[in-house]
């Protein structure tokens, strides 16, 4: 195998299949990404076996051919050599990087050994806008739990809500919900965020094919794709939690609550909550961590309903506040042991249940 | 004029406490015969009052009972937020006396009030002054027994209830205690009631009259020193709160190693389970939950996890152990001694995150430990563990706590 690209397209190509490289793979060929060279094409696969990122790249080809190359370290060395033409040639259980003088020799994989990857799957297609699609995951993604021992809930569930898509994720203490009325809604299928959350660095925000399938999820655009095993597991029931309507409501600007939740924060640890009384005057926040000290303010706000104190935990509820598009968000509240529901003004598209902390 | 306190040690116990909370909120419940507890086919009593009780209606009772017994009672059903909420307030004014205070459960707590020698006459001013607490403050009634020991102490509040205080004066333990049925030492099971009883021994008195030998044969010999210094009003323990546990754990070590991943894996949960009463009886959740395992050949693998929010629950305590079991190689070797322990310990009356799931589950956890406190860790159990023999133990890990 031999090419010769521009230094910035092809470290490119190769730091964007290696985002699907573990850092502590057990097995050492999980470690590099295989180049194949067929025609013009440079083809670059990085996978962790549930994860598969694929990357292309139009190339001066002066010989076909395949190797494996560690991942990062190819990258790196491509990144790091002086801007111009690079060529990379594979012989004889090495690989040679170079451009404009610098000359890496690096050690080939034994390219038997990287594993079978299925080449795409069958299932329901969607055309979908990247620019949104991944800002609507990042919006559900937050509530997606990171605990790898309940992998049902590190998921996002894709499924239909009447005849559009929806998205929705939850770690059981707070549950996003993202509707999309652009999109046709799917069949159940429970896609592991970790993955999603890489879509647009390793795939950019152009047009963007999504196939669901039975066994993996695909995501493609034009300048690569992402495939994921999906996760066989039973959404919960997350639409009970959902209730029609709540007594209280409270309007208040997006910045102001943030501003005041961040400064809480200094005082809160991870599991000190933050206190919101709520009444017709607007919100009076206080946090007290015993041996440190205590933060109060006042923020405006509208709000009708009983008065009632409610405390919530600092991270989380920065987390669903930030995630709304809009610059007001409405947050409502049935009881202070029962979930409070935040939105955006005029905004019914994403929706972030949050439950209390008990005093 | 330091002297100090002989019966230092109080145990304080909320008299009907669910019910009690219920009445705060709903002055109709006032006199009348209530029960708490889930009104399903299969639900329970949390709690009952003293109405109640005068039916023979008593706590983890099937309510299908409860009814027929005394079918004029309101049925109320547990609203468990509320307990907590009022728990934390009486453990706040417990606090306010002492700082060396062991909740027990939501409701009761042991206070080591020797401190405050310079400040009351007798551990009974104190004792009065608490109850005056709670009845001002919070309108509850408490019942306080008043002992040289953890374990008089607690046998003194039920003489106390209702709504009263009882002291076993030091030097006359065992006028007190002697004449008990002897089922009233907390914490022992049924077969051992049985034993005993088969050995002729009513009272606690005829238990501290028997031969030690003669219990052991019976019982064991861990359970049965045990015993017998309870039936001499013998009880070392201190009060264990303010800085408090570090870390809580189960364990036991096998008679004959574990091999299979189902006896493993069974025994782990076994433990999960009885971490979980654990936690609750002494009013903690952990955040970092560690699972121990020591092989046939000695070598010992800990793999630990820290979650985000503190747990306390089986279930949650299981979902954490098997994840951790699960990146444990054991090789064929077979595991000698096993444990899970839960560290970065949160009290339960600090501040929880609330979680959407298992709605209910307090009630049942709650229920499952009236059950435990009266007839051993044993007697609920995880539906997966039913029909397996008791654990072969050796050595005294495990022996009985009051």
């Amino acid at each position: 195998m031999r090419i010769r690209a521009e230094r910035d397209d092809l470290a490119d190509v190769l730091a964007r299949a290696g985002r699907a490289v573990g850092t502590r793979s057990p097995l050492p060929i999980l470690q590099g990404v295989l180049c194949e060279v067929e025609g013009s094409r440079l083809r670059v696969t990085g996978t962790d076996t549930d994860i598969t990122i694929r990357t292309t790249l139009e190339v001066e080809a002066l010989e076909d051919g395949r190797t494996v190359i560690p991942a990062k370290l190819a990258a790196e060395a491509v990144r790091k050599l002086p801007a111009g033409a690079v060529s990379m040639t594979a012989a004889d259980g090495e690989v040679e990087i170079t451009g404009n003088g610098p000359r890496f020799r690096l050690r080939e994989l034994n390219v038997d050994d990287f594993p079978k990857l299925p080449e795409g799957s069958e299932g329901v297609s969607l055309s979908v806008d990247g620019a949104s699609f991944t800002s609507a995951l990042s919006q559900v993604g937050v509530a997606a739990s990171g605990d790898e021992a309940r992998p049902t809930l590190t998921g996002v569930l894709f499924e239909g809500e009447g005849d559009t898509m929806r998205l929705v994720a939850t770690d059981s203490y707070r549950l996003a919900v993202r509707d999309m009325p652009d999109i046709a809604g799917t069949e159940p299928t429970l896609v592991p965020f970790r993955a999603l959350r890489e879509l647009g660095r390793a795939l950019g925000e152009g047009a963007m094919d999504v196939v669901l399938g039975d066994r993996d999820a695909n995501f493609a655009t034009d300048r690569g794709s992402l495939s994921v095993r999906i996760i066989e597991a039973n959404f919960p029931n997350y639409r009970q939690l959902l209730p029609e309507s709540y007594p209280n409501r409270l309007v208040v600007s997006k910045t102001s609550l943030l501003d005041a939740v961040g400064r809480a924060s200094l005082v809160a640890e991870d599991h000190i909550p933050v206190r919101l009384n709520l009444h017709d005057g607007g919100i009076e926040l206080s946090v007290t961590r015993q041996e440190v000290g205590e933060e109060t303010e006042h923020i405006e706000a509208e709000y009708q309903g009983e008065e009632l104190t409610i405390a919530f935990n600092t991270r989380y509820l920065t987390d669903g506040v930030s995630a709304v598009a809009s610059d007001e968000i409405v947050l409502e509240t049935s009881d202070p042991l029962k979930p409070g529901l935040i939105s955006g003004v005029n905004d019914e598209a994403f929706r972030y249940l949050l439950m209390p902390v008990r005093l | 004029m330091t002297r100090e306190f002989s019966e230092p040690i109080l145990h304080v116990d909320m008299d009907a406490f669910f019910v009690e909370v219920e009445r705060l909120h709903d002055s109709s419940l006032k006199g009348r015969p209530v029960v708490v507890g889930g009104s399903g086919a299969r639900g329970v009593v949390a709690a009952a009052s003293y109405e109640a009780r005068a039916y023979g209606v008593h706590s983890a009772m099937p309510m299908i009972e409860a009814r027929r017994r005394c079918p004029q009672a309101v049925v109320v059903p547990p609203s468990h937020g509320r307990y907590g909420e009022v728990s934390k307030q009486v453990f706040d004014i417990f606090r306010s006396f002492t700082p060396k205070v062991e909740g027990l459960s939501v409701d009761e707590a042991f206070l080591d009030v020797a401190g405050l020698r310079l400040h009351y006459d007798t551990p009974v001013d104190v004792a009065e002054s608490i109850r005056g607490r709670i009845r001002s403050d919070l309108d509850l009634p408490a019942s306080v027994g008043i002992a040289a020991n953890k374990f008089l102490a607690k046998l003194a509040s039920e003489e106390a209830k209702p709504d009263g205080l009882f002291r076993v004066a030091a030097g006359s333990e065992l006028d007190f205690l002697h004449p008990l049925p002897v089922r009233r030492l907390w914490g022992v099971g049924e077969a051992t009631y049985a034993a005993l009883e088969a050995l002729g021994v009513r009272t606690v008195g005829d238990l501290a009259a028997t031969p030690e030998n003669l219990v052991s044969q019976r019982v064991g010999s861990a359970v049965g020193r045990h015993l017998l210094e309870l039936a001499h009003g013998r009880d070392p323990r201190p009060v264990e709160g303010g800085a408090g546990a570090k870390s809580i754990s189960a364990e036991a070590t096998y008679g004959q190693d574990l091999v299979s991943d189902e006896a493993i894996e069974r025994a782990v949960l076994r433990h999960c389970d009885r971490l979980s009463a654990r936690l609750r009886r002494q009013g903690y959740a952990g955040r970092t939950i560690t699972v121990k395992l020591r092989f046939g050949d000695f070598t010992t693998v800990t793999r630990s996890e820290t979650v985000p929010v503190a747990i306390e629950h089986t279930s949650d305590l299981w979902d954490v152990a098997r994840a951790l079991l699960a990146k444990i190689d054991h090789g064929g070797r077979g595991v000698r001694l096993l444990g899970v322990g839960a560290g970065n310990l949160v009290a339960g009356s600090d501040p929880r995150q609330l979680s959407m799931e298992h709605p209910g589950r307090d009630a049942a956890a709650e229920a499952a430990e009236q059950v435990r406190a009266r007839f051993g860790d044993d007697a609920v159990v995880p539906a997966r563990l039913v029909d397996t023999p008791p654990n072969p133990t050796r050595g005294g890990e495990e022996g009985p706590s009051m």
